[in-house]
């Protein structure tokens, strides 16, 4: 493919021998035995993995989301060229505001979630409205996820991921933008702030992360943290954090040591990958009523990846050898940074940790929602990003004449 | 058809199995592959690429089905297990020439099964003069091989242990000797605390697990643990303990907590379920020069298992979600002679100090070669040290009456 610094329009368009290819290996696949009154105990359930199955052979339409994704999201490629790694065709969605003076926004999911996890907010975001900011948003498919090219060689980690970012916001006229992201979206956002900040002029994130406060690092933290006891929503996160960290931690030690083992399963049976991502859907999110089409429709992203399933885990083996998670929880100081607290997130960060990651500026806590906040809180998630950048908000005209107001609606100080 | 004597038993994958295999294996997808990495992402490319191939268009069950068959007198029999019902196990029987045998179990792990004692098999049942003989028994583990996988949850060391110890009775045998590698190891033990000094007379492990040595509980041991130097051996072995636990436990986690999520794409995708166990073959042997026919009749028998490959993972599920420290898997064992076999390619390696708290560790063996499938890779040094702690002049020589392993008793 000739590279291009424009932008070329994108249609999804899977080929009908890749639609045959699953047909045949539905038709052909074995299942596994499960024990008596098993449930959720054991990993995705026989009878739903069965069901999802079935639809998906028969009753389920790809073309049909296909078209409806097309039709819905505006998505564009471009090659974008990383230090080391040669140029890689990038996926992204890309909707403009009608107001001119929109912020940047670029949005970055994570695993097992897609570009497609923009679909809910992307509305929000992008409506003109004399209450609250609009925004132009950016929602690209990371490197080796959705239609982008994968790396091809190791050590594409969370600098080069956010140097995929930085480039194809420059590249797309946003020299200045804000980011949002959860799951790795949270990292590759940290790593955008820590060396991009000069573009990046803001965070937020729905999955902080931390430590406790050292009193060494942060003294006045560390007192706050001795001396305010933790609230009940931070209380009750501890349990879901110990189970995030404790039995929910398998498929992380896989993907972060041997992902090319777990590959090949991932890569050649529909219903591995359904059930590996199916259980993440039910067990990070916040009893979220999954409709059959939506699971498969986020599973065939991965089954109809550009570059396959396998490449979506390299990122935790790349990230846990080079130990970036701790590179980047190194404080944010000259950039603005939001975060917003959802009960049933992996891992519930008390705030005093969390405001160990820098400039923090907008906290907002929640009562309901979990991992896939865009997609399952999409006007909370919207009302807190609104409220950061928006009038009087914290974030308030972090990007010179980008208010996220059209002219003549000055930002009120 | 069930019963309570042994009835014989042949493999016979039907050939509708064999064929659904092979359109599996036509229409493989294969994952894409980073440049250059070899081994250190997991499994390389090249390898399943070859292996897929073979299995498809060369590779030949029926040969190794045949030799199973024809090489080892196989049976299955009902064994109750309470509060499991009636489970259906498979073993191999053979026994000496030698009226005076002793009873032995073999007890295999995972990825592991019975054919992990081919090998041993005659050398134990057949010695040379001078060396005791045994009466084995190779038994697929209720989920494993050609035995019934138990269908209620809970079926733990302690289950494991009750059936492995009811087939030795069915057999005719009261008393008996154990042996076993990775969970084949824990179930021996198991076997010995539960039915130690009346029917289970002696148990020999080639690894051990073990908790570690916890200052309040056993402060001198501790002290001498920290204080004595680790041979250049040992550091070596450690360093490999080490490098297992930082990047080699994705699998025992996994399997440990949603193992059922895993058995979708072993029990669907051939080369899935062969990336998973040829990755432990390669990483855990001393370099054993597999060949395709080894490593595809090794995956064979997950993948034309009785219960399906993922069966197998739950023995992880079901003994690792309570604390090992509480559920007793850890105590230590004084009714009968224990013996160690150390294989420099282990895993896990377990310290002199930390030996100590295995209870009646009264034979040790080291080697200058071999991995974690001891019995595959090094028969003889495995009979070897048999021989040693069975025979005349070992720790465990005589312990079950009147069946010394020599003819003239």
């Amino acid at each position: 493919m000739a590279t291009s610094n424009t932008d070329q329009a994108f249609k999804i368009s899977v080929s009908e021998s890749q639609i045959h290819e699953l047909k045949v290996k539905l038709d052909l696949i074995r299942f596994p035995d499960e024990l008596e009154d098993a449930g959720w105990a054991y990993g995705s359930p026989l009878k739903d993995v069965q069901r999802l199955v079935a639809y998906w052979k028969s009753g389920y339409s790809w073309r049909e989301h296909e078209k409806h994704i097309n039709d819905t999201l505006p998505q564009f490629t471009k090659d974008i060229s990383v230090d080391g790694f040669g140029t890689l065709n990038i996926h992204f969605v890309h909707q403009k505001s009608s107001v001119q003076n929109a912020i940047p926004l670029l949005f970055v999911h994570g695993w097992p979630g897609s570009f497609l996890e923009v679909t809910k907010i992307l509305p929000l975001l992008t409506a003109a409205s004399k209450q609250y900011p609009s925004f132009h948003v950016v929602a690209l498919s990371l490197p080796g996820y959705g239609f982008s090219e994968a790396p091809k060689q190791k050590g594409f980690g969370l600098f080069q991921y956010a140097e995929v970012c930085n480039k194809l916001m420059i590249e797309l006229g946003y020299t200045e933008y804000v980011a949002q992201g959860g799951d790795w979206g949270y990292y590759i956002t940290r790593a955008l702030g820590h060396k991009f900040s000069k573009n990046c002029r803001a965070v937020h994130s729905n999955m902080p992360r931390g430590s406790p406060p050292k009193f060494i690092h942060n003294p006045v933290l560390f007192l706050q943290h001795a001396l305010v006891p933790y609230s009940e929503a931070e209380k009750a996160g501890f349990a879901r954090s110990a189970w995030f960290l404790g039995p929910g931690f398998g498929y992380r030690q896989q993907q972060s040591t041997q992902p090319q083992t777990l590959g090949y399963s991932l890569s050649d049976s529909p219903a591995g990958l359904l059930a590996w991502i199916y259980e993440k859907l039910r067990n990070w999110t916040d009893d979220y009523r999954w409709t059959d089409d939506e699971i498969l429709t986020w599973v065939s992203i991965y089954w109809f990846s550009r570059a396959g399933p396998a490449a979506t885990t390299r990122i935790y083996y790349e990230v846990e050898t080079a130990k970036e998670r701790d590179i980047i929880t190194k404080p944010i100081n000259n950039i603005p940074l939001g975060f917003s607290y959802f009960p049933r997130e992996l891992v519930v960060t008390p705030r005093s940790w969390a405001r160990t990651l820098g400039n923090v500026v907008f906290e907002s806590t929640h009562a309901s929602g979990g991992h896939f906040a865009a997609h399952e809180k999409p006007t909370i998630l919207v009302d807190d990003i609104r409220q950061m950048f928006g009038k009087g908000g914290p974030a308030n005209h972090v990007i010179p004449h980008k208010s996220g107001f059209d002219h003549g609606l000055k930002a009120k100080l | 058809m069930t019963s309570t004597s042994p009835v014989s038993y042949k493999l016979a994958i039907p050939e509708n199995d064999l064929q659904a295999l092979k359109s599996k294996l036509a229409a493989t997808r294969f994952p894409d592959e980073l440049e250059g990495v070899q081994w250190d992402y997991g499994v390389p490319l090249a390898d399943m690429k070859r292996l897929v191939r073979y299995w498809q268009d060369g590779y030949d069950w029926r040969r190794h089905e045949t030799h199973i068959n024809e090489t080892f007198p196989q049976f299955t029999i009902d064994i109750e297990v309470d509060g499991f019902g009636v489970l259906n196990i498979h073993h191999v029987h053979q026994r000496s020439k030698n009226e005076h045998a002793i009873p032995l179990l073999f007890s295999h792990g995972w990825p592991g099964h019975f054919m992990e004692a081919a090998k041993i098999i005659p050398l134990l049942t057949n010695p040379p003069s001078g060396a005791p003989a045994f009466h084995v028994v190779a038994w697929s583990l209720p989920g494993f091989g050609f035995s019934d996988a138990p269908k209620k949850p809970g079926f733990n060391m302690a289950k494991m242990a009750e059936a492995g110890h009811k087939l030795m009775l069915a057999l005719g045998y009261s008393e008996y000797v154990v042996q076993g590698g990775d969970w084949g190891s824990s179930i021996s033990r198991q076997v010995a605390r539960l039915y130690g000094g009346k029917h289970c007379k002696a148990v020999h492990v080639n690894m051990l697990s073990m908790a570690p040595i916890q200052p309040s509980k056993n402060p001198l041991l501790w002290l001498q643990h920290i204080s004595t130097p680790f041979s250049e051996e040992e550091k070596r072995m450690v360093a490999r303990t080490n490098m297992f636990r930082d990047k080699g436990l994705g699998y025992f986690h996994e399997q440990s907590s949603q193992p059922q999520t895993l058995s979708y794409g072993l029990a669907d995708s051939p080369v899935g379920l062969l990336a998973w166990v040829y990755e432990k073959l390669h990483n855990w042997t001393d370099n054993y020069p597999f060949t395709d026919d080894e490593i595809l009749d090794w995956i064979s028998v997950y993948w034309f298992s009785k219960a399906g490959p993922g069966a197998s993972l739950r023995i992880y599920y079901e003994n690792l979600r309570t604390n090992p420290l509480e559920n007793g898997r850890h105590e230590p064992i004084y009714s009968v002679p224990i013996g160690f076999s150390i294989f420099p390619q282990e895993l896990v390696y377990v310290s002199k100090a930390n030996r100590l708290l295995v209870g009646n560790l009264v034979y040790e063996s080291s080697h200058s070669a071999g991995g974690h499938f001891a019995a595959f890779e090094r028969p003889e040094d495995l009979v070897g040290d048999l021989r040693e702690f069975h025979g005349i002049g070992g720790k465990a020589y005589g312990v079950v009456k009147g069946l010394t392993g020599y003819a003239d008793d």
